[in-house]
């Protein structure tokens, strides 16, 4: 009976409950939208740092990662890739040889780090060959390297160039080697930029002389916000002694940078909040003005005030509600353009972003529930703020507010 | 290395006079020192790695010459033969035939591992002496590998250029041989043990012919030395240890 | 006249004003805020780079930049000479450096290894402030080591250990000597903290066989302001060294500034969109509320471009009498939390200080973002009554007035 009196009264003047409905709107698309754009930036952060070298996941054997040297191999058998391949979520699958090794010309000698990779696997998991600045990228017969730029300049070597390799091999034979240079690579990580060098995983073998043998196999998984699933997962599914790594074990430092991100951009949506609940109040509070003449005379006329609350209560909860619904409906499509064209960042910024090998983008985070969890927080906010019209109600004097 | 080089090369007899009477500390490792200690030496020994999956032989030769030149040659296995090692004071030079290149190891290789033994390049280079870089005090007898040993404490002297926080040597009461030695931290904590057995005659002193080193949080992993030959004091020029002879030495 | 109606009408609807005044006021709080929190983070860090691990400029051989060779050095006393020129040095350092191998019994790790001197170094970047365990370097005992706190605790380093430091001379010799750790420090920057050690600079120099030469020296200027005038002047008298501020040398701080202006720009436009939409909303209601007055307006002859005129000006008087509010607000809140400071802790933890930044965050508005904040919300609350002024255009005399 309320609830049909509400409705015929959201009906009864459509523009007033068009505005009042698009101020709950409004609230739940910028909240998503801010929130996706957040989000959105912390997955490419983390996208493309994962990009640089470790990848999402690696499968290696137990050990391995606090030692770092080829006693931990990993034998890299059919059975084994078709293990981890055919798991749920995996996407791709990229394995590698790692060593660290003296790279040298002669007169100057550095400490590098090797990584022998299939060059169109490595390629598709962590995008190596878009890192070539010069010369070009691996084949898998070549028995040629990559070197990054930083280790080219620190050896005074460019494309063409014989790079010495020395390191240990397996079984702790030495593995010794020269090299043509065919491409120089550009890290965003000045780490890696000072020490990668790069061959293929038949050159790597055969040069630490372990045919069939690598350290990592790294993996992309197919939805990043679930690596930490798809981990527990495939270590379940794989023989005890390997294990699997995310890139949260293998770089803290980037969980801490998200972290202190996560509570600026708490701060913003605290802010973003109070404006937020404050729009949807200031219309709330002009309605009210606006029907002050119409409640005065239905108070006269005899309706009891509990009786009129309760309409105008139910009036807000279904302004509120068709609001919600509405910012989802028109979400969707926002925040799925926001992810499909992501904000350019131009000017300096942007010159600092390439610096760093990122492209200067800030992409929207397609999942879906942040379009529902501000849904609700508005939701929950435009509940709270519906009690206020019926409070005022309760509070009112009909004959000054007819007068009025 | 510079241990290993220090214990098996040579050990002296020497001494009778002093032998009787009660003797320090200091005497004790100066002695067995003197003993490893030709004025040269050249060795023929097989270098043996051992490891929970898999086992490796070296066979090499070794030149030295007072403390500061050392010369290695491999000449097993097949692949890395002919690869020299060259050390003058604190420079490691290395040369790999098919390469024939000679590369100086830079400071941050000096910690990693030589050849894939349980010896770092360091310890190729290390000029710390048991008898100058520690203050030596007898904790007293001990018996090790069937011999009646001296059992003695070495610290490290402040400024030295040492990693241990103490070193215990047993060393043999009638040959003053080095039977074992054990190397620990900062904290006390044993970090290796180096053990000396099968002695017999070489270069005309009786040696310790097998050194087993094993670190101590790798209980499941050692390397081997074992000695072929051992000649001292034969005059070696100084020209032998030189970046250009390494490259010659293998042929 | 228009302006006297106005005036009145705002009066009249007191509580509708008040809404929209404190939209306003809200919203350049909000901006001036938020904008405060990420310029407050770019100074900070600025802060922190200058005053803790670059200072503003940075003295090398041009050769050294490319590979940190200990055979790039240059002769302290001539650069004293000059650098004692400068009209605004607060202090300067000279070092040594040189790339080396830090070992224990347990394992070893690559670090960069500076000789200072103690109190230079300390006038310099304030490194005795940031002792945490055991104390600073002393002229009197000899062999002395100051390590990060990040580096102790991966390599279980107390003070009063002992390690060994190798690492190569001018002369390109191994050089390898034992240090004793007198003091651990902890700075605002993990990464430093775990790469960075230091020695006393006589003894560094000596055992690199460089007495009297440095590698690198740090100049701390009485302003920020003073940096291009200063590189300059160095420049000028040494024309064979590399002068360097500290933008170039620490390009990652420059990219976090560079980045907080981007993002503070995105948070903007954000705000100011729902603002304006609390705007528009506000007024939207308002119009409707006044249907019946602005028909008896317009019946009694007022034309439509003044009623238009009218509304818009109603909310131009009311932002403007918001803005005061607003600023004052802002000045308000963000200077008191500019000395208190937001501590993120609770959510970050000490995580800030793997990049370098501060668990607590001081805010900080420059005079011109504040102008440029309050150019904007003055603009956007115009744009937003231009629809409700329109509404109101469309209203039919007749029809509003029956209502």
């Amino acid at each position: 009976m309320f609830v049909m009196l509400a409705w015929r009264n959201l009906w009864r003047n459509r523009s007033r409950t068009l505005i009042t409905m698009a101020s709950v709107w409004c609230a739940v698309l910028l909240s998503a939208l801010t929130q996706s754009l957040q989000r959105g930036a912390f997955e490419l952060m983390v996208a493309n740092v994962v990009s640089f070298y470790t990848g999402y996941l690696q499968v290696q054997q137990s050990g391995y990662w606090d030692e770092q040297t080829l006693e931990y191999t990993l034998p890299y058998t059919d059975t084994l890739r078709a293990t981890i391949l055919q798991y749920p979520g995996v996407a791709a699958l990229a394995p590698r040889i790692q060593v660290f090794a003296l790279a040298s010309t002669g007169e100057k000698t550095k400490g590098c780090l090797v990584a022998g990779v299939e060059p169109e696997a490595e390629d598709r998991v962590t995008r190596l060959r878009r890192k070539i600045t010069a010369g070009q990228y691996l084949t898998d017969s070549m028995p040629a390297v990559l070197a990054a730029d930083g280790l080219a300049r620190r050896l005074h070597i460019g494309v063409g160039d014989t790079l010495v390799l020395l390191g240990q091999g397996y079984y702790g034979a030495m593995a010794a080697g020269k090299f043509p240079v065919c491409g120089i690579l550009h890290f965003g990580s000045p780490d890696l930029s000072q020490r990668a060098v790069f061959m293929s995983l038949s050159t790597a073998q055969q040069w630490l002389d372990a045919p069939g043998q690598t350290t990592t196999l790294v993996l992309s998984p197919e939805n990043p916000a679930s690596t930490d699933k798809l981990a527990a997962g495939l270590k379940a599914s794989l023989p005890p002694d390997m294990t699997v790594k995310t890139w949260m074990e293998m770089m803290p430092d980037l969980i801490e940078h998200i972290k202190t991100d996560t509570a600026s951009s708490a701060i913003f949506l605290g802010v973003l909040y109070v404006l937020i609940t404050f729009g949807i109040f200031a219309t709330l509070l002009m309605m009210l003005l606006e029907r002050r003449r119409e409640f005065g005379m239905l108070l006269a006329l005899g309706m009891k005030k509990g009786q009129l609350a309760r309409v105008v209560l139910y009036e807000s909860v279904l302004i509120t509600f068709s609001g919600c619904l509405l910012g989802i409906l028109t979400g969707i499509p926002v925040i799925w353009w926001f992810a499909r064209y992501p904000i350019r960042i131009g000017g300096d910024s942007a010159e600092a972003f390439r610096k760093f090998g990122f492209e200067p983008v800030i992409p929207a985070s397609t999942d879906p529930g942040i379009l529902l969890n501000q849904a609700l927080a508005v939701l929950f906010i435009g509940l709270v703020l519906s009690w206020y019209p019926a409070y005022k109600i309760f509070t009112m004097n009909p004959v000054e507010a007819m007068r009025g | 290395m510079r241990r290993f080089l220090s214990i098996l090369i040579g050990i002296v007899s020497g001494c009778w006079v002093f032998a009787q009477t009660p003797e320090t500390a200091f005497a004790i490792i100066k002695k067995a020192d003197e003993r490893a200690r030709g004025k040269t030496s050249m060795a023929e020994m097989t270098i043996t790695t051992v490891r929970p999956k898999w086992t490796r032989e070296m066979d090499v030769k070794v030149w030295t010459k007072g403390n500061d030149l050392a010369l290695i040659l491999v000449r097993a296995p097949a692949k890395d033969k002919g690869t020299t090692f060259l050390k003058r004071k604190k420079e490691v030079w290395n040369w790999v035939p098919s390469l024939e290149r000679t590369i100086k190891l830079p400071p941050s290789m000096m910690s990693q591992s030589w050849m894939g033994t349980d010896f770092t390049n360091d310890d190729l280079v290390k000029e710390s002496s048991m008898v100058e870089d520690y203050t030596q005090t007898l904790l007293g007898s001990d018996v090790q590998s069937g011999l009646p040993c001296h059992k003695l404490e070495l610290v490290p002297k402040p400024d030295a250029a040492v990693v241990w926080g103490k070193v215990l040597v047993w060393i043999d009461k009638k040959d003053y041989m080095e039977m074992r030695v054990e190397f620990y931290d900062e904290d006390g904590y044993l970090s290796q043990t180096m053990v000396g057995s099968e002695q017999k005659l070489l270069g005309g002193k009786l040696l310790p012919s097998r050194m087993e080193m094993t670190p101590a949080d790798k209980p499941d992993q050692h390397t081997v030395i074992t000695y072929q030959s051992l000649v001292f004091d034969k005059p070696i020029d100084d020209a032998f240890f030189t970046t250009e002879n390494m490259t010659q030495v293998g042929n | 006249m228009l302006l006297l109606i106005a005036w009145r009408n705002l009066w009249r609807h007191r509580a509708r004003s008040l809404a929209i005044i404190f939209s306003v006021v809200l919203g350049i709080w909000a901006g001036a805020f938020l904008v405060a929190l990420y310029y407050g983070m770019g100074r900070d860090r600025m802060r922190i780079a200058i005053r803790e691990e670059v200072s503003h400029v940075q003295v090398h051989h041009p050769g050294f930049a490319d590979d940190q060779d200990a055979a790039f050095h240059f002769s302290v006393d001539s650069l004293a000479v000059a650098v004692k020129e400068m009209p605004d040095l607060r202090a300067y350092s000279c070092r040594c450096v040189a790339q080396a191998m830090l070992a224990n019994a347990s394992g070893s790790n690559g670090v960069v290894l500076y000789g200072v001197d103690p109190e230079a170094e300390n006038a310099t970047r304030g490194l005795r402030e940031m002792v945490v365990q055991g104390g600073y370097l002393t002229n009197e005992k000899s062999h002395q080591l100051m390590v990060g706190l990040k580096l102790a605790r991966k390599m279980k380093l107390n003070a009063g250990a002992k390690v060994v430091l190798t690492f190569l001379d001018a002369q390109q010799n191994i050089v390898s000597a034992a240090f004793r750790i007198t003091g651990i420090f902890e700075s605002s920057n993990a990464m430093l903290d775990e790469r960075n050690v230091y020695v006393r600079y006589d003894e560094l120099s000596t055992l690199m066989g460089i007495e009297g030469r440095a590698h690198e020296v740090a100049l701390l200027l009485t302003t920020d302001a003073a940096v291009p005038a200063t590189v300059e002047a160095l420049q000028q008298k040494l024309p064979q060294l590399l002068i360097e501020d500290w933008k170039a040398i620490s390009p990652e701080t420059a990219y976090i500034i560079s980045a907080v202006g981007g993002s503070s720009r995105i948070i903007l436009i954000i705000i100011f969109l729902a603002l304006g939409f609390g705007i528009v909303n506000t007024m939207l209601m308002a119009v409707l509320e006044r249907t019946r007055e602005i028909g008896m307006l317009m019946a009694v002859g007022m034309g439509k471009g003044r009623v238009f005129a009218m509304v818009l000006l109603e909310t131009l008087l009311l932002t403007l009498a918001g803005t005061p509010i607003g600023v004052g607000l802002s000045l308000i809140s963000v200077s008191s939390l500019s000395k208190t400071g937001i501590d993120l802790s609770q959510v970050a933890g000490n995580m800030m200080k793997g990049f370098g930044l501060e668990a607590v965050l001081y805010p900080w508005l420059p005079v011109q973002q504040l102008g440029e904040i309050i150019v904007i919300v003055i603009i956007t609350a115009l744009i937003a009554a231009i629809f409700p002024a329109w509404k109101a255009l469309t209203l039919k005399p007749a029809e509003a007035i029956r209502r």
